[in-house]
């Protein structure tokens, strides 16, 4: 399990990285929607903190940058970075419900929806379609 | 107190009957055993009637149809790797979708995958762990319907 849970904390890592990036891309309605977004990311990145702790595991130290699928340079590709974010999340975290149960997989669940929602609403701001894919987290 | 013991007496017979090698023939005549419904039945019948109800509305709101018709199509593959996972042999493979109320408009739709997302994400949490993922990601799509029809 403590693999898999390492695994979502470098995502929500990530997410919280890539957040800064995207939101001085985006119009102001669209930033208060980042902002949001990264704080239920910083939220589950501390909740793996503290689980990991407990289970006295120590994963490696989040990288100081990332390296990004694409260049964001604007608008359109701050979007598609913000899909891409959300769909990564949402995959870490589909793979912790295997290894998990009870209040860890009770977690795991709530974050790979809350990931799969968020997705959705960027595609809706994006003008990306279909908003939904059947099963969210599966990858690719 | 006598009752009781008969019954336990032929709950005896019977699991030597059910364990005797080859079998007996003696009690081959009983019925078979009704099978329990598998826990994610519940899963797979919503699949099959929010596809139906999608296909209800896009058949009567032809402009709705784009942006519903994808929905339906979600539900159409959790359906398919429910019914795999069951097994074909399942209680209710083949059965009949069940009958639904059409819904008036997008609102019931979205009632009806509130209700279905919670019947999944209950499914999720208690699966064994083969089924976990799957279940989770029909759950959280489920979720993402909801939000689709704000």
């Amino acid at each position: 399990m403590n693999e898999q849970l390492a695994a979502a904390l470098a995502a929500e890592e990530a997410a919280i990285y890539a957040y800064a990036l995207i939101g001085v891309r985006l119009s102001k309605g669209e930033q208060t929607l980042a902002r949001t977004a990264e704080a239920d990311h910083r939220t589950r990145r501390d909740q793996l903190v503290s689980r990991l702790d407990q289970l006295k595991a120590s994963p490696a130290p989040a990288p100081a940058g990332y390296d990004l699928p694409f260049p964001v340079t604007d608008r359109a590709s701050a979007l598609k970075l913000a899909i891409h974010i959300e769909d990564g999340v949402a995959q870490a975290w589909r793979a912790t419900l295997a290894v998990t149960s009870a209040a860890d997989r009770a977690t795991a669940l709530g974050a790979l929806t809350g990931a799969a929602i968020q997705a959705v609403k960027w595609r809706r701001v994006a003008g990306v379609a279909p908003l939904t894919m059947a099963f969210p987290g599966r990858p690719q | 107190m006598w009752n009781r013991r008969r019954v336990l007496g032929a709950t005896v017979i019977g699991a030597v009957a059910v364990t005797a090698p080859g079998g007996c023939g003696l009690f081959d005549s009983d019925p078979e055993p009704i099978p329990e419904p598998d826990p994610i039945q519940p899963v797979l019948d919503e699949a099959r009637a929010l596809a139906a109800a999608y296909d209800r509305l896009a058949a009567a709101q032809p402009d709705l149809s784009g942006r519903i018709t994808p929905l339906a199509e979600d539900h159409r593959a959790h359906a398919a790797a429910l019914a795999i996972l069951i097994g074909a042999a399942g209680p209710s493979a083949g059965a009949p979708v069940p009958s639904a109320p059409a819904p008036a408009a997008l609102s019931g739709l979205r009632a009806a995958e509130s209700a279905a997302m919670k019947t999944a994400s209950a499914s999720a949490r208690t699966a064994p762990a083969d089924r976990a993922a799957l279940m989770g990601s029909i759950a959280a799509c489920r979720a993402t319907h909801v939000e689709a029809l704000r």
